[in-house]
């Protein structure tokens, strides 16, 4: 066990130290980001619509297109000189890797979001309610559902020669429960709605991210395996 | 199975299929009574009834063959798999033509966002997916895997998808035929319409999936022969 | 060289193959391939394209699980998914699988770790000394030549001390000098009693090599031979008759 997450441990270092080293997916995603929330002011009459009111809608539709950017290229940057084949022929189970990744991913994924929350706040003046706590914690567990499903499609598409493009249509069908939960649930944080109202979305979130992570942990082997 | 009973299966139940869906069309114009509160085109609802209970048949046909495949590896299991995949995205296609027709008169809007329409219109679009990866993939065998890994998430998600969107407010009917408490609230007529009308289109589905099916097995042997050819020369 | 085939007479096979069968689909890549390797012992499989001599490989990397047939290592069959096997097995390929963007010495510690090695402050610099890239231990993999980086995969692959060693393709790329170089470290692996099995199309190279040469065609393996048997004009004849009598 602990050999196995010493591997795991192994992977996600690499990715991070690659990422800190060439900041490639990092600053993809974080300038679209900010380029989305720049769009959204012109794209939203706010003479007619209070874009508080939006506000959860228009930060997870930033979040799911700005983390999708970055995880397509999961495994892409893992092809270049046959890495992949490195590491699937090494003595990491595949169910390691494809943690390692989702843990790299959700790394990369709450960074993105913390640009979001900055950039939303600056530019709009959004207010995020009164309960910073289950907010992180909304977004960790719908963050982790988002990440388990994403990171096993990217192997998928990585694998194909349409690439990325194939990957929001194989990740949005399944990815309405943590849209229509995670939008329910922030949205009423920032409405500092008591906790009660929250509750029922956060379980749902736990419940999607429980299933789409054993799925993945399960089915990874069979999307790369040779 | 041989290919010549193959085809014989798909012959028999097209046949049938094709005749049911005749006596379903001459029972929805001049037989079946028509229903008070929505009126003459209530009778699309013999049609996308049917192809809804296809699609998902078809969708778990799809889920429990790849799950299979993906365990023994046997070519037969991905062939019937992908055959019921083309069923499901063809009946789909016509249950969601059907729907809002249907919906556009009865509820005066042709889209709602009811669970079971926002549902199907989802795992269409997951049979999009399974079709786009198995034509895209660089490597033909990982195709196979990577649609038959779509087809088992999407049987495993599709149900909290579905979950999810209860959520929201439902304008959709509620279930009339397997409705426990007060037994079928359908008239007797409407009744029989509409177990003719699921009975053709699962024949015409299984037609359908059996000439599918024989089509792959003809490939494969095609393939084969292929392969054995030139050293007999 | 003789010590190592008097080992592998007197010892048990470390490498077998046993009616290796691989299907993909309709299309056999790897038809009744058999063949045991000792310790030290080299074998070079030669073959056109679409031969399957990648898919062989792989079999015995066990990362393909086979039709029918098994792989053998030291007498225990090879099971796909038997991870803890591949800490017996390096890999080399034409590929280096390594990081353009980390140093020799990150690449380094970094497969060290995925095999669970703990003594890599130690190890690291001493391999790094083996191929000679002392000096380049800093240098980020993407600013080396594509010799030295093949004598970086080299280290990689040979790092956690595997008693077989996979060689697929390994001089694709490479220019004369670094060929040589390359070759001279092959040499090497066989003294250090390792047993190698590599696909190649480079028949000269491969021949220099080997112990053992097969030319595989549609499949199977058509041609054995050791290599005392053969010379380079022999081999040649063979792999035009092989490779042209497939139709």
């Amino acid at each position: 066990m602990t050999v196995y997450l010493r591997q795991v441990a192994a992977i996600v270092r690499k990715d991070l130290l690659l990422e800190v080293r060439t900041g490639e997916r990092l600053a993809a995603m974080g300038a679209l980001t900010v380029l989305v929330a720049v769009l959204f002011h012109f794209a939203i009459d706010q003479g007619l619509v209070r874009m508080q009111l939006l506000a959860a809608g228009l930060i997870w539709m930033t979040i799911l297109f700005g983390g999708m950017l970055g995880m397509g290229r999961t495994f892409e940057m893992e092809r270049e000189q046959g890495a992949i084949q490195g590491l699937l022929t090494s003595p990491v189970p595949l169910d390691g890797i494809y943690l390692a990744k989702v843990v790299s991913n959700f790394v990369l994924v709450t960074l993105i979001e913390v640009v979001a929350l900055a950039a939303y706040w600056l530019f709009f003046g959004f207010n995020y309610g009164n309960d910073p706590l289950l907010l992180a914690g909304v977004l960790g567990v719908a963050t982790l559902g988002f990440v388990a499903v994403t990171t096993l499609f990217s192997a998928i598409s990585a694998q194909t020669n349409m690439g990325q493009t194939l990957l929001p249509i194989l990740i949005f069908p399944l990815l309405v429960p943590v849209v229509i939960f995670g939008v329910t649930a922030t949205g009423r944080i920032f409405a500092s709605r008591p906790v009660q109202e929250v509750e029922g979305s956060l379980y749902l979130l736990a419940a999607f991210t429980v299933v789409a992570l054993t799925a993945g942990t399960i089915l990874f082997r069979y999307v790369v395996e040779e | 199975m041989s290919l010549a009973r193959i085809r014989w299966m798909a012959t028999v139940l097209g046949v049938l299929g094709v005749a049911g869906v005749l006596v379903l069309h001459w029972l929805v114009f001049f037989w079946v009574g028509t229903e008070r509160t929505m009126g003459i085109v209530q009778r699309i609802f013999y049609v996308h009834v049917p192809s809804a209970w296809v699609t998902f048949l078809a969708f778990g046909i799809t889920a429990l063959c790849g799950a299979a495949y993906l365990w023994l590896r046997d070519e037969r299991l991905d062939w019937a798999a992908q055959s019921a995949a083309e069923g499901g995205l063809i009946f789909g296609a016509i249950m969601l033509t059907s729907g809002p027709l249907w919906a556009a008169y009865a509820w005066g809007t042709p889209w709602t966002w009811e669970p079971r329409l926002t549902l199907t219109l989802l795992m269409w679009f997951v049979f999009v997916g399974y079709f786009l990866v198995r034509a895209s993939a660089e490597d033909r065998q990982a195709g196979k895997r990577m649609a038959a890994v779509i087809g088992v998430l999407g049987a495993l998600l599709i149900p909290l998808v579905h979950v999810s969107v209860l959520w929201f407010p439902s304008l959709h009917p509620q279930p009339v035929v397997l409705n426990v408490e007060e037994g079928p609230t359908l008239d007797g007529d409407m009744l029989i319409t509409l177990m003719t009308g699921l009975l053709a289109f699962t024949l015409i589905f299984f037609s359908v999936f059996c000439l599918r099916y024989g089509l792959e097995h003809l490939r494969y042997q095609r393939a084969l022969a292929l392969r054995e050819q030139p050293r007999a020369t | 060289m003789p010590a190592a085939a008097a080992a592998s007479r007197a010892g048990l096979p470390v490498l077998e193959a046993a009616s290796l069968v691989r299907d993909y689909g309709p299309v056999r890549a790897v038809n009744q391939v058999s063949f045991r390797l000792g310790a030290g012992e080299f074998l070079s499989v030669f073959g056109p394209n679409g031969a399957g001599k990648t898919s062989l490989l792989r079999l015995l990397a066990g990362g393909l699980r086979p039709t029918s047939g098994e792989v053998r290592v030291s007498g225990i069959p090879l099971t796909v998914g038997d991870r803890a096997a591949r800490a017996r097995i390096g890999i080399l390929s034409h590929l280096s699988f390594l990081y353009g963007r980390l140093t020799a010495r990150e690449n380094l510690r970094f497969y060290g770790r995925l095999h669970g090695l703990d003594d890599l402050d130690s190890r690291v610099p001493d391999r790094l000394a083996d191929v000679g890239l002392e000096r380049y231990a800093d240098s980020p993999v993407d600013t080396l030549s594509r010799g030295t980086v093949q004598r970086l995969a080299v280290a990689r692959a040979l790092l956690h001390d595997p008693e077989i060693v996979l060689l697929d393709e390994p001089y694709t790329g490479l220019d004369a000098y670094a060929a040589a170089m390359l070759q001279e470290l092959l040499s090497a692996l066989k003294d250090g009693g390792r047993t190698v099995v590599m696909v190649t199309h480079n028949l000269g190279r491969g021949l220099e090599v080997a112990d053992r040469v097969a030319i595989q065609v549609r499949g199977s393996f058509v041609f054995e031979a050791a290599r005392t048997d053969l010379d380079a004009a022999g081999l040649e004849r063979s792999y035009r008759r092989a490779v042209e009598g497939r139709a």
